[in-house]
C-alpha cells in the first residue's frame, strides 16, 4: 500500500514537472519561430555538410527556424570569435548560435564561460531518450563535467583501419603495433599532437603501457607525472626511429591518413568516425579491401556535442535545433551509413518499438564494425592529462 | 588628374587605412602583456614573455622561419633576375610571360597541394616511373616533401614568388632603357650576362626594392602554404604561432600575442638587415663593376638561375595540372600514372552553392579593386604633383610604406585585434566591412603595379590636349586613363586576383555568414580531400585567370574594336577604306 501511494506521488510529481516542462517548451517553440540560427559546424565532410542541409530543411518545415551552416575548417575559428566578441562587450546577438564542439574546445568555452546554460536537460528529447550513464563520454566530456551546458549529438569511437590485400592480421594492440612497425619499418605513424586524434592516441598508448592504470584518473598534478609516463616516451622513442617518414614529419589528422592508407604509404590509419572506411570506399578515397578493426583490450570513445554561446540571440532557436538532432528521426538519418554512420546518442531501451524497428532495419556498411563488434570503449583519463601530454610530446619531438 | 587637394584626399585616405591597423596592432600589444579581460587577465605583466623565451619550440621555429624565410627570396630573386637576363629578348620570352598569370591567379593553398602531390614518396612522379623502373610496388619511406630542413617549403616558396618577382621586374623594364644599354655595352665588348649584372639589374633594384620587401614578409609569415607543405616537427613561427592562437587553451594566446610582436619585430630587423647588406654590398662591388672587365664570374650563376627558374616553372605547371586531373577523379591509387576511374561527381557536388559562392565573390572582387584602383590613382597623382614641384626630394612618400604595413604584418596577429575594433563599432558581419577589409589588403598591390607606369607616363600629351581644348576630366580619362589601359588593367588584374584568394580577412569581416569560393575551398579543404581541392581549386582560380587574360588579352585590340563600332553606327566613308 505504502509503495503504491509512493509510486502515485512519485507520478504524479514528475507529471506536474513535464506539464510544467511541456509549457515551458511550448514557450521556447514559439519564441524560436522564425528565429534564424547560425550553426558554426567544421565543413570539411560533403556527407556531413549534406546531413546539415537535410536537417535545415525539416527544422524549417517543422519549427519555421532557419539553419544557416557556417562551415568552420577549425572549431576554434568559432571560439575565437565568441571571445573577440566578448572582449568587445557583445554581450547578445553573437554571431554564433550553435556550435558543434567536444573536448578542449567545451572545456575552454565553459571555464571561460562563454557558454549558455544549463540547457540540455531541458530538451523534451533529452529526457525522453537520453541515459546519460549510458556512457561515461555522456556526463563527461573528454574528462570535463557537461553539466547540461552542451547536447549530445554523436557517439565516436577510435577505430582502426587497414586494407586486408597487404596486411591480413592487424596489430591488436599497443605492444604489438611497435613489433609489426620494427618488422615494416616506414608503415605505421599516428596524428600529431595536439590534433585531437593524436592526443588520444597517446592517451591510449598510456593506458595499454603504463604500470599505474588508477593515476590516470587523477589530476595530473597530484601524481608523479614523469614515473607513470615514462614508459610512454620510452615506446615512442622507439616507435618513431621505424615510423613513417623516420618518425620526422607526422600527418594532420584522420583525413591525412586515410588518404596516406590509400596511397599505400602507411599500413593502418585511425579515425574516431566508425563509418568512415565505408563512406571513404564509397567516394572512391579507399580501395574495396580495408577493413576497420579494434584493439582486443578496448578503444577510447567519446561523444560530440552541440552548445550555445552566451551571446547568442536566438537561444530558443538553438535549443530547437538541439532538441531536433536529438530526435530518433534526426538519429536514424545520421546513422545511415550512406549519410554519415555516426552512431546515435539515444538509449536504446528509451526507444518506442517503432524507432527500435528503424534502428534495426538500418543497413550495416561493408566496413563498418557492429555496436557489438565495437566492444567497450576505454574510459578518459582525466581531463588535466590531455594537457601535460601535449606539452611534454611537443618539448620532446617538436623542438 | 584635375582634382584640386589631392594632397589633403589623399592624406584623410591613408589615415583611414591606418586607423584600424593601428588598433589592430594594440590589440595584439595588450595581450602580449598579460591584457585581456575577456578570458579574466587585467593585469599588465611580462609573463607572457617569459613563457615565450622558456618555450623549446619558439626557438627551433624561429630558427626554421629565419632560414625558410631568407632563403626563399634570395632564390626567387635570382631564379627570377637570371630568367629575364637569359630570356628577355627571346621570342618564347612572350609565352612564358603571359603563363605567369595563371601562377599569380592560383591561391598558395592549391599550388602546395599540387606541389605535395607531385613530390611525395608516392607522388606522380614516383608513380609515372612505378612500378616498370623503380620496381616499387609501394612507395617507398623517403623524405621529399615536408622535410624537417624545410627544403621543400623553400621550394613552394620560391615557385609562388619567382612568377611574382618576374612580373614586377617585367614592369620595371618597361621604365628602363634596356635595348639601348645593351647595344652600347655590346658595342663596346661587354658580354650581355655581365653588362646586366654591372649595369641593369643595379638600375632595376631599387624599382623593385618593396615587392622584394613584401615577398620577404610573406615567407617569413605565411601560414597556409607552410601548413600544407612545410615541416611540422617544429613548424615554421607563423604556423606555430598560429596553433597557439587556435589552442583551445586560451591563455596560449598571450604567449601568442607576444610570438606575433615578435614576428613583426624579426621582419622589421630582416628587412633593415636585407637593405643594410644590399647597401654594404653594392659599395664593395662599385670598384669591380667599373674595373672595365667585359665578363665575370657571375655570369655562370646568372645561366644556371636561368635554368633552374624553367625547372621551377615547369614544375609549378605540372602541379596545376594535377589539380584538374584531381577533380575528374574518382580512384587513383599508387602506382597507377593515371586515375583508373573518372566521375564528374566532384564538380557536380559543388553545384548548388555555386550561384551564391560565385556572386558573393565577384562582387566583393570587382568592387575592393575598383575602389583600390580610384585610390592608388588619387595617391598616385600627389605623388605626381610632389615629384613635379621638387624632383629633387624623389624620395617615398610616407603613405608610400604605410599601405604596405597590412601585407608586411602577419596576419594572425594583428586581425584578432581589428575583429575586437569591428565588433565594438557593430560593423561586424556586414558586406561593406570585408569590402573595406579587402581594400587593405588589394591596395598595396595595386599600387604597386600601377606606381611605374604612372610615373612615367608623359605628361605632355595630356597638356597638349588640354591646350587644344580645355577639357581636363574628359581629357583624364580619354586620353592618359586611355593610354595607360595595359597598366591599369594589369593591375586590376592583380588586384582582383588579390581579393579572390582571401580567406582570413573574409571570414574575420563577414563572421562566416558570406562564403566565397575561397572560404569554400580552405574549408573544404581542412579534409585534405585532393579531389575536393582539386575542384574547389580550379572554380577558384578559374576568375583570376579569366581576368589576367582579358588584361592582356583586351589593350591591344581595344582600338580595333573601338573603331570597328564606331563604323558600325555612323556611316563614315572613312571606315571603309
Amino acid at each position: 500500500m505504502k509503495k503504491t501511494f509512493a509510486a502515485a506521488s512519485i507520478a504524479t510529481a514528475l507529471l506536474c514537472t513535464s506539464l510544467n516542462s511541456q509549457a515551458a517548451w511550448q514557450d521556447t517553440l514559439s519564441e524560436a519561430s522564425g528565429q534564424t540560427v547560425y550553426f558554426n559546424a567544421w565543413g570539411g565532410s560533403d556527407n556531413i555538410n549534406n546531413y546539415i542541409m537535410w536537417a535545415a530543411d525539416r527544422i524549417k518545415a517543422e519549427y519555421n527556424v532557419t539553419l544557416k551552416h557556417v562551415k568552420l575548417t577549425d572549431t576554434a575559428d568559432a571560439v575565437n570569435r565568441v571571445l573577440a566578441e566578448k572582449a568587445a562587450n557583445k554581450n547578445d546577438n553573437g554571431s554564433v548560435d550553435l556550435i558543434w564542439i567536444n573536448g578542449e574546445n567545451f572545456r575552454s568555452m565553459k571555464n571561460n564561460q562563454l557558454l549558455h546554460g544549463p540547457f540540455s536537460q531541458g530538451l523534451p528529447n533529452f529526457s525522453q531518450y537520453v541515459d546519460e550513464n549510458a556512457r561515461q563520454s555522456l556526463s563527461q566530456d573528454f574528462g570535463t563535467p557537461v553539466e547540461g551546458m552542451e547536447s549530445p549529438w554523436g557517439m565516436a569511437q577510435v577505430v582502426f583501419m587497414h586494407d586486408t590485400e597487404t596486411l591480413e592480421s592487424p596489430p591488436k594492440s599497443i605492444a604489438n603495433l611497435l613489433t609489426y612497425a620494427k618488422a615494416n619499418p616506414g608503415r605505421i605513424t599516428y596524428p600529431e599532437p595536439p590534433q585531437f586524434l593524436g592526443s588520444t592516441f597517446l592517451k591510449q598508448a598510456l593506458y595499454e603501457l603504463t604500470n599505474n592504470k588508477e593515476a590516470l584518473s587523477q589530476p595530473v598534478d597530484t601524481v608523479d607525472f614523469n614515473k607513470v609516463t615514462a614508459p610512454l616516451w620510452g615506446y615512442l622513442d622507439d616507435l618513431h626511429s621505424v615510423a613513417w617518414r623516420n618518425g620526422q614529419r607526422f600527418p594532420s589528422g584522420s583525413e591525412e591518413m586515410i588518404r596516406l592508407l590509400d596511397d599505400q604509404e602507411i599500413d593502418i590509419a585511425f579515425s574516431f568516425d566508425v563509418s568512415s572506411a565505408t563512406v571513404q570506399i564509397n567516394e572512391g578515397n579507399l580501395p574495396e579491401s580495408v577493413r576497420t578493426y579494434v584493439f582486443d583490450g578496448g578503444t577510447i570513445g567519446n561523444t560530440h556535442f552541440l552548445a550555445i554561446p552566451y551571446n547568442s540571440g536566438v537561444k530558443a532557436g538553438a535549443e530547437v535545433v538541439a532538441n531536433f538532432f536529438l530526435s530518433p528521426e534526426a538519429q536514424v538519418e545520421k546513422q545511415k551509413p550512406a549519410v554519415w554512420g555516426d552512431l546515435s546518442v539515444l538509449s536504446y531501451d528509451k526507444l518506442t518499438a517503432k524507432d527500435k524497428a528503424k534502428f534495426e532495419a538500418l543497413p550495416k556498411g561493408i566496413a563498418t564494425l557492429s555496436i557489438e563488434e565495437l566492444g567497450k570503449s576505454l574510459p578518459e583519463p582525466h581531463s588535466s592529462w590531455v594537457d601535460a601530454l601535449e606539452k611534454e610530446w611537443r618539448s620532446r619531438y617538436a623542438k | 588628374m584635375p582634382l584640386t587637394h589631392t594632397r589633403w584626399i589623399t592624406a584623410v585616405l591613408a589615415s583611414l587605412m591606418i586607423f584600424p591597423i593601428f588598433i589592430g596592432l594594440i590589440g595584439t600589444l595588450l595581450p602580449a602583456f598579460q591584457f585581456l579581460p575577456p578570458i579574466g587577465e587585467y593585469q599588465f605583466s611580462l609573463t607572457p614573455w617569459v613563457n615565450l623565451f622558456s618555450n623549446q619550440e619558439f626557438y627551433s621555429s624561429l630558427k626554421l622561419t629565419l632560414v625558410t624565410g631568407i632563403v626563399a627570396p634570395l632564390i626567387s630573386l635570382w631564379f627570377a633576375l637570371s630568367l629575364v637576363v637569359w630570356g628577355h629578348d627571346k621570342r618564347f620570352f612572350r609565352t612564358i610571360e603571359s603563363l605567369l598569370s595563371p601562377i599569380l591567379a592560383v591561391p598558395h593553398a592549391a599550388i602546395a597541394i599540387g606541389l605535395l602531390f607531385l613530390l611525395s614518396p608516392s607522388g606522380w612522379l614516383v608513380r609515372l616511373f612505378s612500378p616498370w623502373l623503380t620496381g616499387f610496388e609501394r612507395p617507398p619511406n623517403w623524405i621529399t616533401v615536408q622535410d624537417p630542413y624545410g627544403l621543400s617549403l623553400v621550394f613552394a616558396l620560391a615557385i609562388k614568388e619567382m612568377p611574382y618577382l618576374l612580373f614586377v621586374i617585367l614592369a620595371a623594364l618597361k621604365g628602363l632603357k634596356v635595348k639601348e644599354s645593351l647595344q652600347v655595352g655590346q658595342s663596346l665588348g661587354y658580354g650581355r650576362f655581365t653588362l646586366w649584372r654591372k649595369v641593369l639589374i643595379p638600375q632595376i633594384y631599387p624599382l623593385i626594392r618593396l615587392p622584394i620587401f613584401i615577398v620577404v614578409a610573406f615567407s617569413l609569415t605565411v601560414v597556409d602554404l607552410a601548413l600544407v607543405i612545410g615541416p611540422n616537427t617544429p613548424s615554421t613561427l607563423a604556423v606555430t604561432l598560429y596553433r597557439w592562437f587556435n589552442n583551445p587553451d586560451l591563455s596560449l594566446r598571450l604567449m601568442a600575442s607576444a610570438g606575433a610582436i615578435f614576428l613583426m619585430l624579426v621582419i622589421a630587423l630582416v628587412l633593415v638587415g636585407w637593405e643594410t647588406i644590399h647597401r654594404v654590398f653594392s659599395r664593395i662591388t662599385r670598384a669591380e663593376r667599373g674595373n672595365g672587365k667585359r665578363r665575370g664570374l657571375t655570369d655562370g650563376l646568372l645561366h644556371l638561375g636561368a635554368y633552374l627558374s624553367i625547372v621551377t616553372l615547369a614544375s609549378a605547371f605540372v602541379a596545376l595540372l594535377v589539380l584538374p586531373i584531381w577533380a575528374l577523379a574518382k580512384r587513383w591509387r599508387f602506382p597507377d600514372a593515371l586515375p583508373s576511374k573518372w566521375t564528374w561527381d566532384n564538380i557536380e557536388r559543388a553545384k548548388p552553392l555555386l550561384f551564391e559562392l560565385t556572386s558573393n565573390t565577384l562582387s566583393i572582387a570587382l568592387l575592393s579593386t575598383i575602389i583600390a584602383c580610384a585610390v592608388s590613382l588619387v595617391m598616385l597623382e600627389t605623388k605626381r604633383i610632389s615629384y613635379q614641384k621638387s624632383p629633387s626630394t624623389s624620395n617615398n612618400h610616407v603613405f608610400d610604406w604605410l599601405i604596405y604595413i597590412p601585407i608586411l604584418l602577419p596576419q594572425i596577429g594583428f586581425l584578432f585585434g581589428l575583429h575586437v575594433l569591428l565588433i565594438y563599432l557593430d560593423l561586424n558581419g556586414n558586406f561593406y566591412t570585408i569590402v573595406a577589409l579587402h581594400i587593405m589588403y588589394v591596395l598595396p598591390y595595386v599600387y604597386l603595379t600601377l606606381k611605374g607606369p604612372y610615373l612615367a607616363y608623359n605628361e605632355d600629351y595630356l597638356l597638349e590636349a588640354n591646350r587644344l581644348k580645355y577639357h581636363p576630366w574628359r581629357h583624364y580619362l580619354v586620353v592618359k586613363l586611355a593610354m595607360l589601359r595595359p597598366a591599369l588593367l594589369t593591375a586590376f588584374a592583380m588586384g582582383f586576383s588579390v581579393s579572390v584568394a582571401q580567406y582570413l580577412p573574409t571570414l574575420i569581416a563577414g563572421e562566416g555568414r558570406y562564403s566565397t569560393l575561397t572560404t569554400e575551398a580552405v574549408a573544404r579543404a581542412a579534409s585534405g580531400d585532393r579531389k575536393q581541392v582539386g575542384s574547389m581549386a580550379l572554380l577558384q582560380a578559374l576568375f583570376p585567370v579569366l581576368v589576367f587574360w582579358l588584361a592582356q588579352y583586351i589593350p591591344s585590340r581595344w582600338t580595333k574594336w573601338r573603331l570597328t563600332l564606331i563604323c558600325f553606327f555612323s556611316k563614315d566613308k572613312q571606315c571603309s577604306e
